[in-house]
């Protein structure tokens, strides 16, 4: 029984980790070996650095993980002030009777590409297209629903009557939200601030549309390898080593709350 | 302590008036509103706006260049006959209930595996947790090489235990390949979402089956799964909502071709590569509409079954 158990157990990590692990391994192959037939190569080659010069050398890897960078930290930062004033509203007087909460929820189910068209428009009209600003705007739209409702839970578990105490105290509301409520819920949004940053680092549809060149995030560089005349996949498995590392390290130290996350809030796993 | 901090607050006020303005403000009676107004704005910006835009381009007929044409409801009947656009729309409900279904069957039979608490848990659950926060399109880019047809690692494989290489993307298999690829990135979510639901039941009930000899199979259909049905919305309803948006497996793997057209996709395809705004947004706004009236049902549901889960 006990062998079963972990032979499952064994079974269902290779399942998962064994195609991220191929990533890495890709990474470091040259070209013979990642077109190879023969599948004692999957796993024995000569590694060599040849695709990492190549994606540093002949792609803008760094501008656009530059980019990436600026979009999702600038874009955290905005969603997390408008989510964590929003969501203690939410919290503490239930504002709009569940009503405003849904229709703050919904924008997550919105298609994309509804947002998108008008957008699109506005933003050639405006000269937004391919600017950082401009995606980073469009970012925060599609976190700040998201945040709000993980935000939501955070601040639902400060009883009241912490609150009620500091009234009497004096402290104006203004201060009890700076000083007392966000100290108190500051694990909740570090929390989401990762998520945001995870979510914006990912994020595709948009960055997709919106963006050609200048304002490029690494996601869109990385799926351009996959051409429709030639594959690159040296440079691409390189690329994607490189920017799933940071979401790596992310999902492994926050597994706690992971759970919590994506189910915004409502499973505490 | 208490002391200090009152006089420190009255000296603050008493240096430094605040505008009229500020006091109304962050009154008692409109402070929840203000908390509000950024986020207000942001919807009213990003929801309002867009929904209006496209609900007006939707009765006209518009390529981006020159003067949009009012053409009545011509786009919807137009929509109501596309064959495309309700093979993607079948195609969507498909990937729907094949994704949610092999989930949570998965997730079950880990969750019940995984139960109890074991030695090593953090490690397997940090691992198995891994693919939850990776981009989906890397991840689509990834397995499009894996399922590739002569070097792909998993037809190497199969190669190497004696069989035949598959042909992962013909027309007849690539939609079940997409979703072989959300459902690797996904159970390990529903795992652990049933994981945390098994190990909150109330141990006390499952002895009482066991000293009155209830069967296990007999415990699992009368006492365990109505106890997890919460959780289980939950998973139905949150996937739901990822899954008829799907875009980004599309695109690192077969975009759109070789019949796997999805909902997301022929609205991106005809908006942004026919520029067909007018007809676009007829699109958008019925999957909007769609989406709209499957998750308004799901986030009833889905606000029941919180109140039961916590």
């Amino acid at each position: 029984m006990k062998i079963l158990f972990w032979l499952v157990t064994a079974l269902v990590l290779f399942v998962i980790v064994a195609p991220l692990a191929w990533i890495y391994l890709t990474a470091f192959k040259s070209p013979n070996d990642i077109f190879t037939t023969e599948a004692r190569k999957l796993i024995f080659f000569k590694p060599t650095m040849e695709n990492f010069n190549r994606l540093f050398r002949e792609f803008p890897f760094w501008d656009n993980f530059v980019n990436t960078a600026i979009i999702s930290v600038s874009s955290t930062v905005v969603v997390m002030v408008i989510a964590s004033f929003a969501a203690y509203s939410f919290a503490r007087w239930n504002t709009g009777k569940g009503h405003l909460l849904f229709t703050t929820i919904s924008t997550r189910m919105f298609p994309g590409v509804v947002a998108a068209i008008p957008f699109f428009v506005m933003y050639r009209n405006l000269g937004l297209l391919d600017t950082r600003f401009g995606l980073a705007l469009l970012h925060i739209y599609f976190n700040v629903s998201f945040a709000t409702f993980l935000l939501y839970g955070f601040f639902k578990e400060i009883p009241v009557e912490l609150e009620q105490a500091a009234m009497v105290d004096g402290y104006s509301r203004v201060d009890i939200f700076r000083k007392i409520v966000l100290p108190l819920v500051r694990p909740g949004l570090a929390v989401t601030a990762v998520f945001c940053l995870v979510w914006s680092w990912n994020e595709f549809l948009f960055s997709f549309l919106f963006t050609r060149v200048a304002a490029r995030p690494v996601t869109v560089l990385i799926s351009s390898f996959w051409g429709s005349i030639e594959v690159q996949y040296g440079p691409m498995a390189a690329g994607a080593a490189i920017v799933i590392l940071p979401t790596l390290v992310a999902a492994w130290f926050m597994q706690r709350y992971i759970i919590r996350g994506l189910t915004f809030g409502a499973v505490k796993g | 302590m208490q002391t200090e901090a009152l006089s420190e607050v009255q000296v603050e006020s008493t240096v430094a008036r605040k505008p009229a303005i500020w006091e109304t403000l962050t009154s008692e009676k409109y402070f929840k509103w203000t908390l509000l107004i950024p986020l207000l704005i942001v919807l009213a910006i990003f929801m309002v706006y867009p929904l209006l835009y496209c609900a007006y381009y939707s009765f006209h007929q518009w390529g981006m260049r020159g003067e949009a044409i009012y053409i009545g409801a011509q786009n919807y009947r137009q929509l109501l006959n596309d064959k495309a656009f309700l093979e993607a729309l079948y195609r969507t409900l498909k990937v729907l209930v094949i994704c949610v279904s092999c989930e949570l069957l998965i997730g079950l039979g880990l969750a019940l595996l995984w139960s109890r608490e074991f030695p090593g848990e953090n490690i397997v659950r940090g691992l198995a947790l891994l693919p939850l926060l990776v981009a989906p399109l890397i991840l689509s880019l990834l397995w499009n090489f894996m399922f590739e047809f002569d070097f792909g690692a998993v037809n190497l494989v199969l190669q190497a235990l004696g069989l035949n290489k598959v042909y992962w993307w013909s027309p007849e298999r690539a939609l079940y390949t997409i979703c072989f690829i959300t459902i690797w990135q996904w159970f390990p979510f529903s795992t652990f979402v049933l994981v945390a639901g098994l190990r909150s039941l109330p141990r006390d009930v499952f002895e009482a089956a066991k000293v009155d000899g209830a069967s296990p199979w007999y415990t699992f259909r009368r006492l365990t799964l109505p106890m997890l049905s919460p959780l289980i919305m939950i998973i139905v309803v949150l996937r739901t909502m990822w899954l008829i948006r799907l875009f980004d497996p599309l695109y690192g793997t077969t975009r759109g071709g070789v019949q796997t057209e999805l909902l997301d996709w022929i609205v991106y395809r005809t908006a942004f590569v026919y520029f067909d705004i007018g007809y676009g947004s007829t699109m958008a706004i019925f999957s909007l509409v769609l989406t709209i009236a499957v998750c308004a049902v799901m986030f009833k549901i889905l606000m029941r079954a919180l109140e039961g889960a916590r």
